[in-house]
């Protein structure tokens, strides 16, 4: 695969800690703020490629009650409603029994995605099925948005709807990097590396197995958006590891640092691979009665007009689509 | 093109009707419209300049909605995806996206290259009657091999390989540089590679690998480096190396004539040379076709004209070398004797270093004036058009050259512009102002499309159609 070292996955799409914090919050407050002035938070693409919010007029405030006024969402719901449908992702790519490089894909593009959006802009219902369709497409995997939307009941016009404003948000960066090659790599390196015998190696490949199941897990975590996908790659296999206790893997790390990555320190690779094994451990997996109270929520700040009513006029927004993108 | 968000500016004002008539997406306010030099099956190429910066010439490509209904062009992603990965000097540079949401269309902005190996090579054969000098040849053939071999140290197969794709950039900083082009068909080795056929694409036959012709289910880069190789000769000869009647059918018919023409200038294969031959699924289906005939081996060398003793003999026949694994690899053949006798490759290819040898000066692209970036016809005459600043300036660029740039205006009918140099980003000439941006979105557009889409397949029943070549018949229609 083309380089990750010249990528624009490396050069553009690796943040820190602090960074993803600034975006969620960012895009949550614009949110918040268009609740306030437009009594709506849904944001519609108009014809003209510019975007605008749904205007809702808000006979409430006339009237002094706040009770009927939808509530914004917050940093921390937002945060679990995309952990519902990040988990969906993985879900919907199962049940279509697609390789999990389209689901890593997927999921990669939606979190992506919700750096520059609120889930309050843009429902994650549709946003998560347009990821999936645009992944099948970028890893040559097509299938039709008509299709798509069968195999799991949903309207299929959503997925072309929104498949533009995907690519667009996405700045047509379409390549990624998933740790699951990566991971290959690192197996066959440990097979030489331990000389491993002939019973050792169907150990490995239950590891093998088991890592893989730890990169879907890491992938839901924020740690896809931190670290490279070589680094997620190794945190997979050492939890993995942990369980069967098959590898030496701290001397292992010491090898692949020696062999070919002199300069770093050995320190810093156990520090990226301690955060990303607590990003694991502290990943909430929502049920759908989790989220439940956020989705109404989440109904009312979208489209408050399917509750009483109103009649909505449409807001046209000054603002291009290029500047709502950059203030995130 | 930097920052994809701020760079993939949306646009087309449409739909509403206080417009002022004026149906252009915003974003293409940045740009003079100069015309169409090209037109094919994904869409259509443009020629527009920055108008900020008017000696800067940009080619625009533009991407219908793909024809199922399905979104957005499958082959414009890919070749978007691509394309925002690889910076070299020897690939064509896509220096921005814009996107018109009326009708979910793309446009592809790329540094506009006035010429291609295609033209050049044409221009040789049918005005100047003498080959390209050695220095040309040389470098361009280098230049190409570079970029191949960093497209290949990506793990980039690009797989349509053929002399309209390779691009040479006219007067400028980079006059004479070498730029592959057209990565609609390119793929990451890592992802499976589907037959092209598969993908119900249809690529020029001339310059397929054998092992593909005999069925091959896996590209490798070795594809590529054939491709090369019948460059290369037809470089020399002015003429395409393996010029194959193709059959058409469904899907990936055996091409007995091609591999006929290969074989009569190369000899037969044999398991001996060529080990993994026999799993070849053509091979065995079509022994008798094939093994039942005798080949008599004419020499490669005579086709040529080139001594078997000759350095650029040697890397040719290592490049048409039919077993693909032990064909030449690009970063091998950069590193051949032929690079290293004089005259040495240069970095403008066009004009030798030394004084003294004869200057062509190459025809410039002929443009389509009557048509806009909506691919509707104007009933104008065309306009001649040189590459430097005619249209607004009203001053001949310094190549113009008179006999090239006339063109007949387009009756409406016809519906096919000049096909000699349109297929420079690949886009085969096809029928259509149909499928083009319908600013009003209105649901016709579909219907429109439906059509041009019919009219394409029935020329993909013409042979020549789809070669990328000059069908015959636009060779009397020329002056």
């Amino acid at each position: 695969m083309a380089d990750f070292m010249t990528s624009t996955h490396r050069a553009k799409w690796i943040f820190t800690p602090h960074d993803l914090k600034e975006k969620y919050k960012a895009a949550n407050h614009r949110a918040k703020q268009a609740l306030e002035k437009y009594g709506s938070t849904r944001v519609e693409v108009n014809i003209d490629g510019s975007f605008a919010y749904a205007e809702h007029a808000i006979d409430a405030r006339e009237n002094g009650d706040n009770h009927s006024r939808p509530k914004a969402l917050k940093v921390e719901e937002e945060q679990l409603l995309r952990a519902f449908y990040e988990f969906k992702i993985q879900d919907v790519c199962d049940a279509f029994k697609f390789p999990r490089k389209i689901q890593a894909t997927a999921l990669i593009y939606f979190k992506r995605f919700y750096l520059q959006w609120s889930v309050m802009e843009h429902h994650p219902k549709h946003i998560m099925l347009t990821c999936i369709y645009a992944a099948c497409k970028a890893e040559e995997n097509h299938v039709s948005a008509e299709e798509l939307g069968k195999g799991i009941e949903q309207d299929h016009q959503v997925i072309l709807n929104n498949e533009m404003l995907v690519l667009q948000s996405l700045g047509f960066d379409l390549i990624v990097y998933a740790p699951y090659r990566a991971l290959c790599g690192f197996l066959s390196d440990v097979e030489e590396f331990s000389g491993a015998k002939d019973e050792q190696l169907g150990m490995l490949e239950n590891i093998h197995e088991s890592a893989k199941a730890e990169v879907d897990k890491i992938m839901r975590t924020d740690a896809s958006l931190l670290f490279p996908p070589g680094q997620l790659a190794l945190a997979a296999l050492w939890r993995s590891n942990e369980a069967h206790q098959i590898i030496d893997f701290d001397r292992y790390l010491r090898s692949v640092l020696s062999r070919q990555h002199p300069t770093l320190n050995n320190s810093d690779l156990a520090v990226a691979l301690q955060a990303v094994y607590s990003l694991v451990n502290k990943l909430e997996t929502p049920t759908s009665k989790d989220v439940k109270h956020i989705d109404r929520k989440l109904k009312s700040c979208l489209d408050p007009g399917s509750h009483d009513k109103s009649k909505k006029r449409k807001h046209r927004s000054k603002e291009s689509s290029n500047d709502i993108l950059d203030m995130s | 093109m930097g920052d994809g968000n701020s760079n993939a500016s949306s646009s087309s004002r449409a739909g509403n009707s206080n417009n002022n008539g004026n149906n252009r997406p915003e974003w293409l306010q940045q740009y003079d419209l100069i015309g169409k030099i090209g037109e094919g099956t994904y869409g259509l190429v443009f020629l527009a300049k920055i108008k900020s910066n008017r000696s800067k010439s940009i080619a625009i490509k533009k991407f219908k909605q793909s024809k199922d209904g399905d979104g957005v062009s499958p082959t414009a992603i890919r070749e978007i995806m691509l394309l925002r990965e690889i910076n070299h000097e020897n690939v064509v540079k896509l220096v921005n996206v814009h996107i018109n949401h009326a009708d979910m269309s793309l446009y592809l902005a790329f540094d506009y290259a006035e010429h291609d190996l295609y033209e050049i090579i044409r221009h040789h054969r049918d005005k100047v009657n003498q080959p390209i000098n050695q220095y040309t040849v040389k470098s361009l053939l280098w230049q190409l091999l570079n970029g191949l071999n960093y497209l290949h140290s990506n793990w980039i197969v690009h797989r349509d390989l053929k002399p309209s794709n390779i691009l040479v950039m006219g007067e400028g900083d980079e006059h004479g540089v070498v730029k592959i082009a057209d990565f609609g068909l390119a793929r990451i080795y890592q992802s499976p590679l589907k037959p092209l056929s598969e993908n119900g694409v249809v690529v020029t036959i001339w310059y397929r690998a054998p092992e593909l012709l005999l069925g091959a289910k896996h590209y490798t880069s070795a594809v590529d480096m054939w491709a090369v190789g019948c460059i290369f000769a037809e470089l020399l000869t002015l003429k395409p190396l393996f010029q194959g009647q193709e059959v058409k059918g469904t899907p990936n018919p055996f091409q007995f004539d091609q591999l006929d023409k290969i074989f009569k200038v190369l000899g037969h294969p044999t398991q001996e040379k060529w080990p993994t031959l026999v799993n070849l699924p053509h091979w065995h289906a079509d022994v008798q076709q094939i093994q039942g005939r005798k080949y008599e081996n004419a020499g490669l060398y005579s086709v040529v004209h080139l001594s078997p003793k000759n350095p650029a003999y040697d890397l040719l026949s290592k490049m048409l070398e039919y077993d693909p694994r032990k064909r030449i690899t690009a970063a091998q053949a950069l590193e051949h004797e032929y690079f290293r006798m004089e005259p040495l490759p240069g970095r403008n290819a066009l004009v030798p270093p030394q004084p003294g040898e004869k200057f062509v000066n190459y025809p410039i692209r002929p443009v389509d004036t009557t048509t806009d970036f909506e691919g509707t016809i104007s009933l104008q005459p065309s306009q001649p058009v040189s590459s430097g600043n005619a249209v607004s300036g009203g001053m001949a660029g310094p190549h113009v050259m008179p006999t090239r740039s006339v063109q007949r205006p387009i009756p409406m009918g016809m519906q096919r512009m000049q096909p000699q140099g349109m297929s420079a980003y690949n886009i085969t000439s096809q029928a259509g102002m149909g499928g083009g941006m319908n600013p009003g979105g209105i649901p016709m557009q579909r219907g429109v499309a439906a059509q041009a889409h019919q009219q394409q397949q029935m020329r993909r029943k013409d042979p020549a159609g789809m070669t990328g070549y000059h069908p015959p018949q636009q060779k009397s229609r020329r002056f």
